[in-house]
């Protein structure tokens, strides 16, 4: 369903190398990308696919690649260029178990960290978390909306168990696509290829080998798009790398929340393990409990406005994910407050109704 | 006398090189090439990266530049060669200008750069070292070659580049020296041939090589000739196709897909009003999958709601092979089998990878294990486990390969909980040829429920 959501959002190119288990977005984008007159190709390593990737985009093509956490490593030189260039475009980055080869058929959500804070300068790179296939669908779209509109590569971050598992989708449940581009050069003036008007918004593109003299590059740059060291025009760029993001973090922030207004204690979870505490949580209410819910689909930029209203009365909040460390909880740390966080964590299955239920009963007592 | 200006290259004084730099002069000769071409500037884009010759994006202000990360330069002309295949075409001229250094980190995108025949033409400027960082060695510097890490001299041989590509099935390869008058020349032609080229050209870095070493442009033909690499052009291939033109006889002859048969929804809903969590388990090669696929089709013709997820080790053809399944008569939330209604095992393999998973920990009372009568004599314990047992000869009656579907079908004639008919909606959506086995194994499976104890033990 990424590949299908990728597909409706005009994905246009493609460029994969084999890894479980994200080798089905690849092989769906071979057979089905051709036919909608886009151009997908076989890579010889994940460096390799995310330039490609980076190549058609420069062109003007919504470009996507799909890995696993070993890839992802791979790809973080370029994924970082197109972050410095304000080039569009998605990854798919199904996790499984780590570190290195890890466990290949086995599901994690352990690479959050590696997904958001992997770019030298810490620079916010959009991450979104689906739970279901249908999200995966309706987050493909999301991605690339985002990754067009802020000019920035998103992560869709999924895993191996939401990625690898066939379910039941409603036509119905799914959000109708809608086409949203890069803004274009319109001419009538030089052309800034790093020029904005505000720092919170992007330059116009112009594609290689168009009409327009492009120059593009990686190094720190003034808006003309030469290399400079320290000039202030060269760090308004970079500020306006992150401002474009944060000005524009409540617009991405997408969630699922499940409020009781009158609970103290809010269960928060994300991807695979969302659906486990969904269903801990309907169990919980059918006992007696009172008890708030919240999955982000957005996991970076933090939806902190969404975060807020969910914290508002709220003095415990638990977060469960599929890793040792709370990846995600510590993320969170900073906006909780003085509440008690408490966290849930396992690798090597999945974290199941009754864990989350077991934790949130100790919580409450 | 004033410089005439050109229509590609910067004014003379603004090249950055040092003092006698090969660089220097291939960027003179690409201009020239450029001019012999006579290619509008917007036509072409320049892909440089890190390193001295890297600067050369700088230098040609009315082409197109990017300038890229350390030896990836090659990989982001290639994707940019590709987006053709897609954009109306421009005949748009990727150049990549790369050093010894990045020819090697990024040796694989020249390889398979040639390999598909993308349009690009990438100069590798072969000095024998990393300048920009302090005159290291790179897997291009000769042998015995005096570099800042090979203080001794190098003693690993050079690599033969042009040979190596033409293993790639590269169609343009050149070797030259850039106090070639005749450089420009094979650039133009080069850039103009339709598929990868690359000109491998060597030079002397005036900060380092000739300080380090005895070289001068004649000694460095000596050198060249002791590392036993040949000069000129070395292969050119006009007949191999180019990727494009590849590409566009691969779509015109592509087949236009039968979408694919949908699974006809019955009238009849599943009587089902909870939630259901069943495995499948077996041997891989034996339609585990295939069984608990097919089920799950036919649970989703009967209006439930399904999940299915499969495991086995990662060799594919071996072993074990399972599908964990839940029905619902609403949406499925959480996927795992924390304890299962229904285990179906329809061979060893499939019986020791649920004892090692824990699936039989996780059986109660009401776990109903549908099994193959002899593994109960295989593995003793399966006589002590939690549930009730259904022994039957899956294997022995419905073959190996149907062994699962007709467990799958024995537990359904048992327990309706889809209707009968719900088997053949999933069936009307395969192809005809391939129903045949599939509905003898649903045939023996119900026959064995037929004749098997009315109370499972």
């Amino acid at each position: 369903m990424v590949a299908e959501g990728a597909l409706a959002a005009g994905c246009r190119f493609f460029a994969g190398y084999p890894i479980t288990p994200a080798s089905e977005i690849y092989e769906v984008m071979m057979r089905e990308l051709p036919a909608q007159g886009g151009l997908a190709l076989s890579a010889p390593d994940e460096i390799s696919s995310l330039c490609y990737c980076v190549g058609a985009s420069l062109r003007g093509l919504k470009a996507m690649t799909a890995t696993s956490g070993p890839g992802w490593a791979l790809m973080i030189e370029t994924l970082q260029y197109a972050l410095m260039t304000e080039t569009p475009l998605v990854v798919a980055l199904v996790q499984r178990l780590g570190p290195s080869t890890g466990g290949a058929t086995q599901g994690a959500q352990g690479d959050v960290w590696l997904s958001e804070f992997s770019t030298s300068g810490g620079y916010t790179v959009p991450v979104f978390a689906p739970s279901t296939a249908a999200e995966c669908y309706a987050v493909a779209l999301e991605a690339f909306h985002w990754a067009e509109r802020l000019r920035t590569p998103v992560v869709l971050l999924s895993d191996k168990e939401v990625g690898m598992t066939s379910e039941v989708v409603e036509d119905e449940s799914l959000p109708r696509p809608t086409q949203v581009t890069r803004p274009r050069f319109a001419g009538g003036r030089a052309y800034l290829p790093y020029g904005f008007a505000s720092p919170e918004e992007v330059p116009a593109f112009a594609p290689v080998g168009g009409d327009v003299k492009v120059t593009v590059t990686g190094s720190a740059h003034d808006q003309q798009g030469r290399l400079r060291k320290n000039s202030p025009e060269v760090l308004e760029v970079l500020r306006h790398l992150e401002r474009k993001i944060a000005a524009h973090a409540d617009e991405m922030a997408r969630v699922r929340p499940d409020l009781d207004p009158g609970a103290r204690t809010l269960l928060l979870s994300y991807g695979v393990t969302a659906r486990a505490a969904r269903q801990a949580v309907a169990a919980r209410r059918a006992e007696g409990a009172r008890l708030s819910f919240l999955q982000p689909l957005t996991l970076f930029p933090v939806p902190r406005r969404e975060l807020d209203w969910a914290l508002a009365e709220v003095d415990t909040v638990l977060v469960a994910e599929e890793n040792l460390t709370g990846q995600y909880r510590a993320a969170l740390a900073p906006y909780l407050g003085k509440r008690r966080v408490v966290g849930i964590n396992k690798i090597g299955g999945l974290i199941s109704p009754s864990e989350i239920i077991r934790a949130v009963r100790a919580a409450e007592a | 006398m004033a410089e005439k200006p050109s229509l590609y290259l910067a004014p003379e004084a603004a090249l950055p090189y040092c003092r006698g730099c090969g660089h220097a002069l291939v960027v003179r000769h690409l201009s020239q090439a450029l001019e012999r071409l006579k290619l509008p500037p917007r036509s072409v884009v320049l892909a440089t990266d890190i390193g001295c010759v890297g600067l050369a994006d700088s230098l040609f202000p009315y082409l197109h530049t990017v300038h890229t990360t350390h030896g990836r330069s090659t990989a982001f002309a290639t994707g940019m060669a590709l987006a053709e295949a897609v954009l109306e075409p421009t005949g748009l001229k990727p150049v990549v200008m790369i050093g010894d250094g990045g020819a090697m980190i990024g040796l694989l995108h020249l390889v398979h750069a040639a390999q598909l025949n993308v349009d690009i033409t990438v100069l590798v400027h072969n000095n024998f070292l990393f300048g920009m960082t302090g005159g290291q060695h790179s897997a291009f510097t000769p042998e015995g070659f005096v570099t800042a890490t090979t203080p001794a001299g190098n003693w690993t041989p050079p690599l033969d580049l042009v040979t190596l590509l033409g293993a790639a099935r590269a169609g343009f390869l050149a070797r030259q020296y850039a106090t070639d008058a005749a450089l420009a020349e094979v650039i133009a032609d080069a850039i103009a041939y339709p598929g990868f080229a690359l000109v491998e050209v060597f030079e002397l870095c005036t900060a380092y090589g000739t300080r380090w070493n005895r070289l001068t442009g004649s000694s460095l033909k000596e050198l060249v000739a002791q590392q036993g690499l040949e000069m000129g052009r070395r292969s050119t291939r006009p007949e191999r196709p180019a990727f494009l033109d590849l590409y566009r006889q691969q779509q015109a002859g592509r087949e236009k897909k039968a979408p694919a048969a949908e699974v006809p929804p019955l009238t009849t809903r599943a009587a089902l009003d909870r939630e259901l969590r069943l495995v499948v388990a077996g041997s891989a090669g034996e339609r585990v999958q295939s069984a608990a696929s097919l089920f799950c089709r036919a649970a989703l013709a009967a209006g439930l709601y399904v999940t299915e997820k499969n495991d086995n080790p990662v060799t594919q053809g071996t072993g074990f092979s399972l599908a964990e399944i839940c029905l619902s008569p609403r949406p499925i939330e959480y996927t795992g089998l924390e304890s299962p209604d229904v285990v179906i095992v329809a061979s060893a393999d499939g019986w020791k990878e649920l004892a090692a998973n824990g699936t039989f920990d996780r059986c109660r009372a009401g776990t109903l294990l549908v099994l193959d009568e002899d593994l109960l004599e295989k593995f003793p314990a399966a006589a002590r486990l939690g549930g009730r047992r259904l022994p039957l000869p899956l294997r022995g009656r419905a073959t190996p390969a149907g062994a699962a579907l007709a467990g799958l079908a024995a537990w359904l004639a048992l327990d309706p909980v889809l209707p009968a008919a719900a088997w053949e909606s999933a069936l009307a959506a395969l192809p005809e040829e391939r129903r045949a086995p599939l509905q003898q194994a649903l045939r023996l499976g119900r026959e064995l429920a037929e004749s098997a104890p009315a109370t499972p033990s």
